[in-house]
């Protein structure tokens, strides 16, 4: 009872703050566009500015100091080495009497400054638009050639035996690109303003002479305006060049800096506070590995909107990976059903997978014939291998989990041999000099690279929706969830569910397990094609090994057991698992740049995931 | 009679005899020369038989094999990276390493123990993943923890400009334990050869003396002694171990752990590991606490397996901090299961054996595949494949006679 009081107010509490948190984001957020975001923004322009130049009007000073310097030491009659032990004096003297103290900036009267300052910063805006819409007509304008550049390079580097990697996007040589006369009008605008500009400065600092204003004007440029600014960009910029003294309301600032930051912080204590509420009901429906697994996934999301990291983009990401992977975790679901529990000899599957892309590649099939022909190929060869591999489960009825991973693993290293040594002719597969084919194998335009990823993709902001993929994934759920509907299908998992059961109504247990093991081995060489024609790469040697472990972690995350399955568990699973590593790794580089703590998580989600599964089957169905 | 009997310790011992031919027909294509082969041999026989007889507890006490053994092996190099880092070198600090290993790796298989016993009947399966697991963990703790939360002073273990300790912690410098083991006492395989005999003879005629051995029994033993001391002396014979030099205190304390798994099997302790190993059922009935003793068995293997990685290591003189420990377990239970162990049954004699066919096929793999196939790639690959084709085997085979086992109980 005491328990419960507890969570309730814990829970209060955390939606008192988020929705403290909240009402002072939103009644915040406006004043970015409006007259106090303007204000802000003003007052730390300013300052910067003043704080910029006033450096420039110390070396007017040491100029000024050093010419007087030479003049009294010619006048006195020194010779060279007075003249420059008096210029090296004042200079010294100069600097020391103007950098050590602080202009009263209060004193100031930044009125007129202001104003031609807000103009410039205008101007420029104007100008950037301006060439930003030229840049991007001669972009459009050189675009093909230099696409068909690329491609050329790339089937030289081919031919020449070099690692190609991934098709890159193609960017076109800017060094043409000659400014347009709207350009060049909107400029010499900007220029104009530069002066009234300089005339105000002068008006503060007046010893600031033309050749002075000159030298500043890059430095100037910048603080006013930056491609691509925006309210926090300004700040942050200001902020870093140390001029958040200027404000007379830190505070205020800050919170209508961070405004939209507090929003999402309102958002997550929100649902933390839901989360501590129902915790118990939580657990209890999706077990603790989901509940944390889940509860990141939202974590790595608002860590991503705090830290200014695009979600749109990388969700976007997110569901790409869940399509690459889910036909290979889709893989998992017959073998489930049929009772061989999680098929982690996997790899099996994916080695006849990726010999049909090889005879494609080889064969020169293009595109979508291509990319059938692959499937149609590998998958009568993951039938074969999968029959062969059933005829050995049926005879290790209860033990299959282990037997399967050291079968997947011996088959992996075997074909590792059989990468050195099978006859294929392609310079696109073989290394040149050397032998075997190469460790990854990169997939261009004239294979099936992103054949599905690209079939009908559109673009909403900047989330890409892979059509193609998402509805291969969508057919290929909807083929096996039709497959478990049908008499077979019931059987198997019959035969899955209670074998003596399923033996004594009748049902040959023997050929249902055959069908389902077949069935995950096609399914999984299908999911290889699928993931390479994604990823842009084919992967040989030892990549396979742990991909059967990465799958059967998927479809565990999303709610299945080593007993039990559905085609929900697939998508789920593999959008939450790939979520977690998608988003993991920008997360992980701005708190720890440049680590390799994306592969370390995955490690322990994936393999946590299965020592739970584990813990939950093997004591239950052993005793 | 005698024929079935034939057939049947063939089929019984399939995969080392396959292994022998193979091991014979891979010395012949290599082209290497026997001494060669057989100074390499000893080299590795130094460096992994205590591994590979760190698994027979577990497979005793009826847990198959203890893939989480890899477990110890990151124990150890957590001990050794802070030896180096306090620069303890020599001896002391090989000691001061297997000390530490003590309590991390007795933790470390406390918890593996907890955590088996909740998936029994998949050990093997879980203590691997579990590897993986700890893996991970292992990452964390060396990447992120170790030089970044955790200074660490000494030289070379943080590399500037990365994150984390460095990949390969080098033990051959002035504050690293390297050859601290082996360089203890050396000696020509000749004279190594007599001092065991001797040594060998000597307990004998104690034994003998106070009625341990039967007479029988230990006159063959001095014969068999005085035998290979006379082997000895033809020329051949001695060219073939000319290169051997036998690090005499390390091969002393394989030969201690093999009289420790002997003596433990002694005890009750050792009794009640059997009896849990054949049934659980029924050792539980005999009021044997069945989680205990499955916790015991395993800390105790974890920890001999952080020595075995220590000894490992100090015969190497330096260690990939992020990858030595992977293998352990693979090449470990793949040895033990071509000595002729199965995943319910295994002794030292095995052990040994095993470790001396894995290695040998170890040895001659890269040249013979690049003898034969003109690549030595195709070498490597084929015994990584033996590895794991060992293994597989020994659990097909296993679930094989179990399910036909259950069979026949069934009519």
């Amino acid at each position: 009872m005491t328990k419960n009081k507890t969570r309730i107010i814990i829970a209060a509490l955390l939606v008192v703050a988020a929705l403290a948190a909240i009402v002072l984001g939103v009644m915040n957020l406006p004043n970015r566009t409006n007259a106090t975001g303007a204000q802000i923004i003003d007052t730390l322009r300013i300052r910067t500015l003043l704080d910029a130049t006033g450096a420039g009007v110390v070396d007017s000073y040491v100029a000024i100091a050093k010419k007087e310097a030479t003049a009294a030491a010619k006048a006195a009659g020194g010779g060279m080495a007075a003249i420059r032990e008096a210029v090296a004096k004042a200079e010294e003297e100069t600097r020391a009497k103007y950098s050590g103290t602080q202009t009263d900036y209060s004193t100031l009267d930044t009125t007129a400054l202001t104003a031609a300052v807000a103009d410039y910063a205008a101007l420029l805006a104007e100008h950037d638009a301006v060439a930003v819409a030229a840049e991007n007509a001669y972009i459009a304008e050189n675009m093909a050639a230099a696409e068909a550049a690329a491609k050329a390079e790339r089937e030289a580097k081919i031919a020449a035996g070099e690692e190609v990697g991934e098709e890159t996007e193609v960017t076109v040589d800017m060094s043409g690109f000659v400014a347009t006369e709207e350009m060049t009008a909107a400029k010499a605008k900007a220029d104009a303003q530069y002066e009234a500009v300089g005339a105000a400065l002068q008006g503060i600092y007046p010893v600031l002479d033309a050749s002075a204003l000159n030298t500043l004007k890059g430095t100037i440029e910048s603080i006013v305006y930056t491609r691509g600014d925006t309210f926090t960009a300004q700040y942050d910029r200001y902020v870093a060049a140390g001029s958040e003294e200027a404000l007379d309301n830190k505070g205020a600032a800050f919170v209508v800096r961070y405004a939209d930051d507090l929003i999402y912080v309102g958002a997550a204590l929100l649902i933390a506070a839901l989360v501590v509420l129902f915790s118990e009901l939580l657990v209890r429906k999706l077990g603790i590995p989901r509940v944390i697994i889940g509860l990141f996934f939202i974590l790595l999301c608002f860590m991503c909107l705090l830290y200014d990291l695009s979600l749109p983009t990388l969700l976007s990401n997110a569901v790409v990976r869940m399509g690459m992977n889910s036909i290979m975790v889709l893989a998992m679901v017959p073998g489930i059903q049929c009772g061989i529990s999680l098929n982690l000899g996997l790899p099996i599957g994916l080695v006849c997978g990726l010999i049909g892309g090889l005879v494609t590649i080889e064969m020169e099939l293009p595109g979508v014939w291509g990319f059938l022909f692959a499937i149609a190929f590998g998958s009568a060869l993951a039938a074969a291998a999968g029959w062969l591999y059933a005829q050995l489960l049926n005879r290790l009825k209860g033990e299959e989990m282990g037997v399967t991973t050291y079968v997947g693993f011996s088959i992996v290293s075997l074909m590792c041999i059989a990468w050195l040594v099978l006859p294929f002719k392609s310079l696109k597969l073989r290394w040149p000099l050397g032998t075997g084919l190469r460790n990854t194998i990169g997939l261009d335009s004239s294979n099936f690279s992103h054949i599905l990823d690209d079939f009908l993709s559109f673009k909403i902001g900047s989330f890409d929706v892979p059509t193609g993929l998402l509805l291969f994934m969508a057919l290929c759920c909807f083929a096996v969830w039709l497959f478990s509907r049908s008499k077979t299908g019931v059987a198997m998992q019959a035969v899955g569910n209670n074998p003596r059961f399923a033996e004594a109504t009748g049902i040959n247990v023997d050929k249902m397990r055959i069908i389902g093991t077949v069935l995950s081995t096609v399914l999984g060489a299908i999911g290889i094609l699928v993931y390479s024609q994604s990823y842009g790469f084919m992967q040989l040697y030892t990549a396979p090994r742990q991909m059967g472990f990465i799958a059967a972690s998927a479809i565990l995350i999303g709610g299945a057991s080593t007993t039990r399955c559905k085609i929900s568990h697939v998508i789920i699973g593999t959008f939450l698992f790939q979520g977690v590593l998608t988003l993991g790794m920008p997360v992980a580089n701005v708190l720890v740049p440049g680590s390799t703590i994306s592969e370390t998580l995955r490690i322990l989600i994936s393999n946590g995931i299965i020592l739970y599964a584990l813990t939950k089957s093997g004591g239950a169905s052993r005793g | 009679m005698d024929k079935k009997n034939f057939k049947e310790i063939l089929r019984n011992n399939a995969v080392t005899i396959m292994f022998i031919f193979l091991c014979l027909g891979g010395m012949m294509v290599s082209g290497q020369t026997t001494a060669y082969v057989v100074y390499e041999l000893f080299g590795r026989l130094a460096r992994n038989a205590f591994l590979v007889l760190a698994l027979i507890i577990p497979i005793v006490a009826g847990m198959g094999i203890n893939f989480a053994v890899t477990i110890g092996a990151m124990a150890a190099q957590i001990a050794a990276l802070w030896v180096v880092e306090w620069g303890i070198s020599g001896v002391q600090g090989f000691v001061t390493a297997a000390l530490m290993t003590v309590p991390l790796a007795a933790f470390f298989g406390f918890l593996i123990g907890k955590l088996l016993n909740k998936m029994k009947g998949q050990e093997m399966i879980g203590g691997m993943i579990l590897g993986y697991f700890a893996n991970g963990l292992y990452q964390l703790l060396f990447l992120f923890i170790f030089g970044n939360l955790i200074p660490l002073k000494a030289p070379g273990l943080v590399i500037m400009g990365s994150t984390g300790v460095a990949n390969t912690i080098d033990l051959s410098t002035d504050r690293g334990f390297k050859y601290a083991l082996d360089g203890l006492w050396k000696l020509p395989f000749g004279q190594a050869l007599y001092v065991v005999c001797a040594i060998v003879a000597v307990i004998t005629v104690v034994l003998m003396l106070f009625k341990k051995v039967k007479p029988v029994k230990g006159v063959v033993t001095l014969a068999a002694a005085a035998a290979l001391c006379a082997l000895y002396q033809i020329p051949a014979v001695e060219e073939i171990f000319s290169m051997v030099n036998v690090p005499m205190v390390t091969f002393g304390v394989v030969a201690l752990l093999c009289l420790f798994n002997v003596g433990i099997m002694k005890t009750r302790l050792g009794q009640q590991f059997r009896a849990v190993g054949q049934n659980r059922t029924v050792a539980n009935a005999a009021g044997i606490n069945v989680d205990k003793v499955r916790v015991i068995a395993i800390v105790i293997s974890t920890v001999l397996a952080g020595w075995g990685q220590l000894i490992f290591v100090q015969n190497m003189g330096s260690f990939q901090t992020y990858g030595a420990h992977e293998q352990v377990g693979l090449y470990a239970g793949a040895a033990i299961l071509v000595g002729g162990a199965s995943i319910r049954r295994a002794t030292n004699k095995q052990a040994l054996l095993g470790c001396i066919l894995f290695h040998l096929l170890f040895i001659v793999a890269p040249s013979a595949g690049k003898n034969l196939f003109g690549d030595a790639a195709i070498g490597e690959y084929f015994r990584v494949f033996v590895s794991y084709g060992v293994i597989a085997m020994a659990l097909v085979m296993h679930a094989w006679g179990s399910t036909g086992k259950k069979k026949s109980l069934k009519g």
